[in-house]
């Protein structure tokens, strides 16, 4: 086999910019569970919704999900916010699998109420950009995959300022490092939780909405994103925004270009081995905080 | 609880008609014909193939209410037909229980189940069960491999299509005069995929195309994948003349899209039989780049009349949508078990089992003959015709006889339209 | 005591009766109750007493049945006897994996990806390895009888599922009155404790995840002779794990009759959701009841059905502490 540098270049670039969309994926899981150590198995169903609200926008109004998103991000966090409260909060002490064991539940109840409300039928709406395409010498970009990544930047730089300087930031931050500390100097535990899940959410909603364009919208595709973001968590640190944006960058390019090598059907088996190492290896990721 | 209400007030409605004829001293034969006559039908109308079961589902409801719309099974004192619903969630050990369900609920034959894992799952049941299975979409070789008397096929196998695809394909080669060298071939990772794409490969490498060729590419990716720019990559690395791509509705799309955007140079997009590139919604949201794909697919037949009628029938029903080969073959299953039932003028499983055998259903408004089963259970005559995608419609081109337009090759390349 | 026993003796013949009256499906869905209540319970002598928790057991479903399978295939290896090396290969992969997580440390969460990942690396490989009949998956030829362990009629199906159940109710009851169970819950409930007091946690992690395994492998060879057809897909996704720990959650983790009770309420309630709630034009609507369910049942019995039976039949079992 051949292995032109233009090929490994193109397969480069385009696994660094899918990896912008990953990286907001698991910054929302990385800050769920960083805050309220829950494993949000429903997030590949809440990336779904959000695909889904921006698909409905446009289809009622023709403004493009690089503009709807924002009603993605809205919409999911408030679903969120409803699920933090309704079920998240009561389960926040259980024994991890029956944590499993109810967001599994949520998820079935999104993915299956996306079926009966938008059908079956995978959507692969035409948008303005969708077939958009940059050439740098012989290397094709991706324009929506471009225009995904810059959002997706935007986005995670701006709940990261969130984070540090507002002051329901800087309680979600504290109640992440030390909950009881975070009660006694009277923090709304709860509200910050609920705030916390939402902004997770949200994140994820926009992912959802950038990923449009990209590929068909349909109930079940949340499905081996969730599996992806759990491996980029890990690999960034879990609770850690930049370790979710570096690992999501790795990891896209990682895949990308480990089908030079292996098969593409076994794709994941990269992602899923990077885990298992950082695991044995360096549980706290790459940018992770104290030991596990 | 509708259903349940149903079911208990046919139990009821039964035992009450056994007992007037008894009274009233009706002929004994007239007991053994029912009012109503249930057919079980499991298919994946939840899960990753929610769309393409729900059209199955469809065809079967449709050759249902058409059965009774013309009076019911008329030896049998036009019984009414009714369709009890299964879903096998895309799952083996439900798709089982489903149609052990179904056959409790009183189903004398089941149809379905579009996969061919599950088909292979309900098959054995219906063997152990003695009840007859008509499968109407399920392409693997191996199920009517087993030996079951119980078990019947409409759709075609695997190596049906692969031996109508090299005909195919050797007569577009020889009529415009093209060299095809170079093959390229993607499949999805899931067991029609790698079935379809591995019988298509073999058939290449076991040279039974009139000409020189090779597989310069094979790329299996998984189902659900979300992009498949890498993949397109290598193919375009590989120069391939033409694509032959296994597709399912998802990634269909995913894949033309980054066909165009890499800019990857093909005489034509050939699939040797795959969803995904026939659907309304591909051409929805395709555009211009969904004409001129080339499909080797059990198709309807545009010449017949009788899919003419019942594709503005299900237009009508369901708006957008037309009749293709999941919805075609789900109807022409249930019309072959009632027309068995017909033949047969008993539920008995025994009485049905030996009319099915005996089936030489003509009114077919899928391509292909009269439906004539093996001794093994297969359709003699099923087959499948090239279609086309010319000007946002889906036209039969391949073979002449059911063809209703002149098929383009070497295609114009996606971004020159 | 004497009660709860007594009860026990009468569930089972009730149990042992019941299919002479019951349908075909009926004993259909026992199968199911008993299939799942049988790997639950294998999960839960892992997880619900020892501690580590696993979402990847359905490697073990798999790697049980193929290994059997393939001996039965190619080998004539009746699978009564290729079950026992489905297990022993199972408990060996088990065990590796549970070396390394142990080894390294690894709990609680970070646990679970570990067995996660393995599952699907696991399952991937699967899917292309050629004499696991890669392309089409494995179609098992209907051999009835007992040496091929084949049946026509679920009746048979229906008693070996239940001897399953019970085999493996008696090996967590030993586990439980044995110094190895009473170890088992020490680690579980402090780990750090049990060291300190002397006791190999290591060890008997590595005990626990090598009987989980291989029983839960045992398992596999049974799915294998009931569905006839075997994919990685379906034997050994992700989804297998969620459904294996879904019967002991929902019924009490850690205890011994959780898993059981749990499937004895999980697999009827899906059943009656799907056949009453399968509508033309709201498929799914099931499945968004059986979400709905779970989610209800973890939010209002978080001990699991099996602690809220108790206190109901508390009087019945008078002063019983040993459940």
């Amino acid at each position: 086999m051949i292995i032109e540098p233009s090929y490994i270049l193109q397969l480069t670039v385009s696994g660094f910019l899918m990896g912008g969309v990953y990286s907001l994926i698991a910054l929302g899981l990385s800050l769920i569970f960083g805050v309220m150590k829950v494993i949000n198995f429903a997030h590949g169903a809440m990336l779904v919704w959000g695909m889904y609200i921006s698909l409905t926008i446009m289809r009622l109004t023709g403004i493009d999900p690089f503009f709807s998103f924002v009603a993605s991000a809205a919409g999911l966090f408030i679903i969120g916010y409803f699920i933090q409260r309704i079920v998240v909060n009561r389960i926040m002490t259980f024994h991890e699998s029956m944590q499993v064991i109810a967001m599994v539940g949520v998820m079935m109840i999104l993915e299956n109420m996306a079926q009966i409300i938008w059908g079956p039928d995978p959507h692969s709406p035409h948008t303005k950009y969708s077939l958009s395409t940059v050439w740098l010498g012989g290397v094709m970009i991706d324009v929506p995959r471009l225009l995904a990544f810059w959002i997706a930047i935007l986005i995670a730089t701006l709940v990261f300022l969130f984070l540090k300087y507002t002051d329901l930031g800087k309680s979600i931050r504290a109640s992440a490092d030390n909950r009881t500390g975070a009660l006694l100097v009277g923090t709304d535990v709860n509200k910050v939780y609920s705030a916390c899940f939402g902004i997770g959410a949200a994140c994820v909603g926009v992912a959802g909405a950038l990923l449009v364009p990209l590929i068909p919208t349909s109930p079940h595709v949340g499905f081996p994103f969730k599996l992806t973001s759990f491996c980029i968590v890990i690999l960034g640190g879990m609770g850690s925004l930049p370790g979710a944006m570096i690992g999501g960058l790795m990891i896209g390019v990682a895949e990308s270009l480990g089908t030079i090598f292996i098969p593409s059907s076994l794709k994941q088996v990269i992602s899923f081995s990077i885990m298992v190492l950082i695991l044995l290896l360096r549980p706290r990721g790459l940018f992770g905080g104290k030991g596990s | 609880m509708k259903k349940k209400m149903n079911r208990r007030t046919f139990l009821k409605y039964s035992v009450a008609m056994g007992a007037t004829t008894t009274i009233a001293g009706f002929p004994a034969i007239l007991r053994s014909q029912p009012k109503e006559i249930l057919i079980g039908s499991v298919q994946p109308v939840t899960g990753p193939l929610a769309d393409i079961g729900i059209a199955c589902r469809r065809g079967n409801q449709m050759a249902v209410d058409e059965i009774n719309a013309k009076g019911g099974i008329k030896s049998m004192g036009g019984a009414k037909l009714r369709l009890l619903l299964g879903d096998s969630e895309a799952k083996e050990e439900v798709g089982r229980s489903e149609a052990e369900r179904l056959i409790k609920d009183g189903a004398v034959c089941i149809v379905g189940p579009f996969m061919s894992g599950i088909a292979m799952a309900i098959a054995t049941l219906c063997e152990a069960r003695g009840i007859p299975f008509v499968i109407d979409i399920a392409a693997a070789d191996a199920i009517t491999q087993r030996g079951y008397k119980y078990t019947f096929r409409c759709f075609s196998t695997v190596s049906t299509f692969m031996s109508n695809m090299g005909e195919y394909i050797a007569q577009i080669v020889k009529e415009k005069g093209v060299t095809i060298k170079r093959i390229g071939v993607t499949n999805t990772g899931d067991l029609f995929g790698r079935v379809q794409g591995k019988a298509w490969i073999d058939y290449i490498k076991a040279k039974k195309l009139p000409f020189e060729a090779d597989v310069v590419e094979h790329i299996e990716y998984p189902v659900g994948v979300a992009d498949l720019s890498a993949e397109v990559a290598k193919v375009k690395v590989a120069k391939p003349d033409i694509l032959c791509p296994v597709t399912r509705p998802g990634d269909a799309k995913i894949l033309v899209r980054e066909l165009f955007k890499q800019r990857v140079e093909l005489l034509g997009i050939v699939s040797p039989g795959a969803p995904g590139l026939y659907e309304p919604e591909f051409i929805r949201d395709m555009g211009k780049l969904a004409d001129f794909v080339l499909n080797n697919v059990p198709w309807v037949n545009p010449r017949s009349p009788k899919f003419r009628e019942i594709n503005e029938r299900f237009a009508k029903l369901y708006p957008g949508k037309y009749v293709d080969t999941n919805s075609g073959y789900a109807y022409l299953g249930v019309m072959v078990i009632a027309d068995a039932l017909d033949r047969a003028k008993s539920t008995k499983p025994e009485d049905l089992l030996e009319a099915l055998r005996k089936t030489n259903y003509k009114e077919n408004p899928m391509v292909g003959g009269a439906v004539q089963f093996a001794a093994n259970g297969d359709n003699l005559n099923a087959s499948s015709a090239m279609i086309q995608i010319l000007k946002g419609e889906i036209k039969v081109v391949l073979p002449k006889v059911a063809a209703e337009a002149e098929y383009v090759f070497p295609t114009p390349q996606l971004w020159e339209r | 005591m004497r009660k709860l026993y007594c009860l026990i003796a009468f569930i089972l013949i009730v149990l042992l009766i019941l299919p002479t009256i019951f349908s075909d499906y009926i004993l259909g869905i026992f199968v199911m109750i008993f299939f799942y209540a049988y790997l639950g319970q294998c999960w839960n002598i892992l997880t619900g007493y020892a501690g580590p928790i696993s979402l990847g057991h359905s490697l073990y479903v798999g790697i049980g049945a193929y290994i059997s399978t393939k001996l039965a295939m190619d080998f004539g290896i009746p699978p009564w006897i290729g079950m026992w090396i489905g297990g022993t290969g199972a408990a060996l992969v088990g065990m590796s994996i549970g070396f390394l997580g142990f080894r390294f440390g690894l709990r609680g969460i970070y646990f679970v990806l570990l067995t996660i990942a393995f599952a699907e690396i696991g399952r991937l490989i699967a899917l292309h390895l050629k004499p696991l009949g890669h392309m089409m998956g494995l179609f098992i030829d209907f051999k009835p009888g007992w040496t091929n362990f084949h049946f026509r009629g679920n009746l048979p199906y229906y008693y070996i599922g239940l001897g399953y159940v019970v085999f493996s109710l008696i090996v967590v009851r030993a586990l439980e009155v044995s110094k190895w169970g009473r170890y088992f819950v020490a680690l579980r409930e402090d780990e750090d404790a049990a060291e300190s007091l002397g006791i190999n946690v290591f060890k008997y992690k590595m005990i626990a995840i090598g009987i989980s395994s291989f029983m839960t492998a045992l398992g596999g060879t049974f799915y294998a002779n009931y569905i006839f057809y075997l994919h990685p897909t379906s034997v050994m996704s992700m989804w297998v794990s969620i459904e294996i720990i879904m019967r002991p959650i929902i019924g009490g983790i850690g205890t011994l009759f959780g898993p059981l009770i749990g499937s004895l309420l999980l697999t009827p309630l899906s059943e009656i959701a799907r056949s009453y709630f399968t509508k033309a034009g709201l498929e799914g609507i099931h499945i968004v009841i059986y979400g709905l369910l779970l989610v209800v049942a973890v939010l209002f019995f978080p001990g699991g059905i099996f602690a809220f039976l108790k206190k109901i039949l508390k009087p019945l079992m008078g002063d019983s502490k040993e459940i």
